[in-house]
């Protein structure tokens, strides 16, 4: 198995301030990316993205090209760092806290209408399962691979298939009202 | 491939689209074109696409590609991993630090091998007791 990260993780771990920028350049995004379709929560999925990469600069030095590639291991870390919150989270009296809640303040009625939509799916997403939404959040928003996803998940594919299918079918259900809305055209905005 | 990748009917393009939607760039590589041959030939097949695009839609109006903050990078490699002195720093330390116990030893040791001073110190004490005699034969 060939990791296109092996190179630059051995030289950041040996302090090459190049290699860890062009880590940073290839990776941040992604791990922003995947903590914010799990956690809804911008700020939140930066501190995600931080302690990865903290993470990452403390394995670097030591890092062996083994079973999982460097960028697989980086989801891993990040979807746990996400599941712990999501389990924190839990543990608090608010279900809805950390949920992204559209703007209350007065908008143009399209933009208005597109953030009342964000939120309802945000909300829907968060309802999901953990594993549910982690795998819509890999396949369907990051445009991962199939394989990719699974090794990620540490499943086999026919097992993330499953996840994925149970999991839009929960959201269809959940934003029926919202299809409605697309389908209803921007033209009539309600 | 498994059997069931090797053939597509309904009930297999169903579920790959319940899993998949209606995108077959994010279909398994070896089902892509098979899945697009099966739907422009199948009028069922292309409304269950059809409807799978609506709701790949609404999940899309939640999609926030927004940039992360400007000094989230900054802060993330402040904490990278940092260069080792050179290993020349670490000689050249090491190298000082023997040349000072050479120095200790040498001077010790030296000390110990120098001459005992003589008990009779008659010699140097006659010479500056007798200027006279010397006066005298003048």
């Amino acid at each position: 198995m060939i990791d296109p990260d092996a190179d630059l993780v051995r030289s950041a771990g040996a302090g090459d301030q190049r290699a860890a920028e062009a880590l940073v350049r290839r990776h941040l995004p992604k791990m922003v990316g995947v903590a914010r379709r799990m956690l809804s929560d911008s700020a939140e999925a930066e501190d995600v993205a931080q302690e990865v990469f903290l993470r990452v600069w403390r394995e670097a030095p030591r890092w062996k090209p083994g079973q999982a590639k460097f960028e697989t291991w980086m989801h891993r870390v990040a979807l746990n760092l996400c599941y712990d919150r999501l389990r924190r989270r839990r543990e608090k009296t608010d279900p809805d806290a950390g949920i992204a809640v559209a703007d209350t303040r007065p908008l143009a009625s399209d933009e208005w209408l597109a953030r009342q939509r964000a939120a309802k799916v945000h909300m829907a997403l968060a309802a999901l399962p953990e594993r549910q939404r982690a795998a819509i959040a890999l396949v369907h928003f990051d445009e991962m691979s199939n394989i990719a996803a699974a090794e990620i998940l540490e499943i086999s594919v026919e097992a993330l298939e499953s996840l994925l299918a149970r999991g839009r079918r929960a959201l269809k259900a959940a934003l029926a009202d919202v299809a409605q809305d697309l389908m209803g055209g921007a033209e009539g905005g309600s | 491939m498994t059997k069931k990748e090797e053939s597509m009917d309904r009930e297999r393009f169903a579920n790959l689209l319940d899993a998949y939607g209606a995108d077959f760039r994010r279909w398994p590589a070896q089902m892509r074109a098979e899945a697009a041959v099966f739907a422009a030939q199948n009028a069922e097949a292309a409304a269950l696409v059809a409807e799978a695009h609506r709701f790949d839609a609404v999940l899309d109006s939640a999609r926030d590609d927004s940039p992360v903050s400007h000094d989230l990078a900054a802060r993330i490699l402040a904490g990278a991993p940092r260069a080792q002195r050179p290993a020349f720093d670490r000689r050249a330390l090491l190298a000082l630090a023997a040349c000072a116990v050479f120095g200790v030893v040498i001077g010790y040791g030296g000390g110990m091998l120098a001459p005992a001073p003589a008990e009779d110190d008659s010699y140097f004490s006659m010479a500056f007791e007798a200027p006279s005699a010397f006066e005298d034969e003048g």
